[in-house]
């Protein structure tokens, strides 16, 4: 009996102690997509390295390019300014239409430097639910569409953990400072 | 990895008209059609643009380079962000004029 009690009491204890440093809910998980070069990439390839990951569709009429736009040069300030290396990411929420060559093109046009990320549909689903991303198809007429979503970017650390998230409110400085604030506050 | 179900009709195809210089196209007929309405707004609206909105046969012409110059779906949009934007502004000026009679 007095196992048991103080069985309970340790476990107890233990809770407690682990109540403390509480996990907000896990954000993120494992991914196989292809690149724009058709090369398969899993997050394994993300491990040490910062990571700023977008998730978008080409055919955006507005926010899309915005966003990517604010991607890039965030990270060329990162880089210029302060000398600080990260990499961008785009994965598509729309692989019906966004295939390597279409996210090749669009990407280029950013920055040569953004991974674009691509797949079948139902590992773009598997990711997007992972990291928390609502999307859906609208207005839809054949292959024209818009794509609904959360237009979230998300700041991965080197061990591929969700550091930060920034919504559409960040313009590129405000961003790269929020980004250049968490890389510093984190032991390496 | 089986590639299933990715850009299974054309694996290859690029569509150049999301790609920057078309899309910069489009923002200039859309902005110049929404110019046009503003210019116009005196006018009576007899034409049918999309999602409800209304427009003046002054800006046909506008009107036709923007359906030309993006895909429906982004006309459809803009149009839908136009017509909220106008309504917000709509109330945002009725309720300072109702602040002035106040006054």
């Amino acid at each position: 009996m007095f196992v048991l009690i103080s069985l309970f009491i340790d476990s107890g204890q233990g809770n407690k102690s682990s109540g403390n440093t509480v996990k907000g809910p896990t954000v993120g998980g494992p991914f196989t997509l292809v690149d724009t070069e058709n090369r398969i990439v899993t997050e394994q390839n993300f491990h040490g390295k910062w990571v700023l990951l977008y998730f978008g569709y080409t055919s955006s009429p507005d926010v899309g390019p915005e966003q990517v736009q604010i991607m890039a040069k965030a990270v060329k300030l990162l880089e210029s300014k302060y000398n600080s290396e990260i990499l961008p990411v785009f994965v598509t929420i729309d692989p019906q239409r966004d295939n390597p060559s279409q996210l090749r093109a669009y990407l280029n046009e950013f920055d040569s430097r953004i991974i674009g990320l691509t797949g079948p549909v139902s590992a773009i689903r598997q990711m997007a639910q992972e990291y928390r991303i609502y999307f859906k198809k609208v207005e839809e007429e054949g292959d024209d569409y818009l794509v609904d979503s959360s237009h979230n970017m998300y700041l991965m650390n080197p061990r591929m953990e969700v550091a930060r998230c920034f919504g559409v409110e960040y313009n590129a400085e405000e961003l790269s400072e929020a980004i250049l604030k968490a890389m510093r506050s984190t032991p390496t | 990895m089986a590639l299933e179900a990715y850009a299974s009709r054309n694996p290859d195809a690029v569509h150049v008209d999301v790609l920057s210089k078309a899309r910069q196209a489009c923002y200039k007929a859309r902005d110049a059609f929404y110019a046009c309405l503003d210019k116009e707004s005196n006018k009576r609206p007899t034409e049918i643009a999309s999602v409800g909105l209304l427009y003046p046969s002054e800006c046909k012409n506008s009107r036709a380079e923007f359906d030309k110059h993006c895909r429906a779906s982004w006309v459809k949009h803009f149009d839908r962000q136009y017509c909220r934007n106008r309504r917000v502004q709509r109330l945002l000026d009725d309720k300072d004029s109702r602040r002035v009679i106040k006054q």
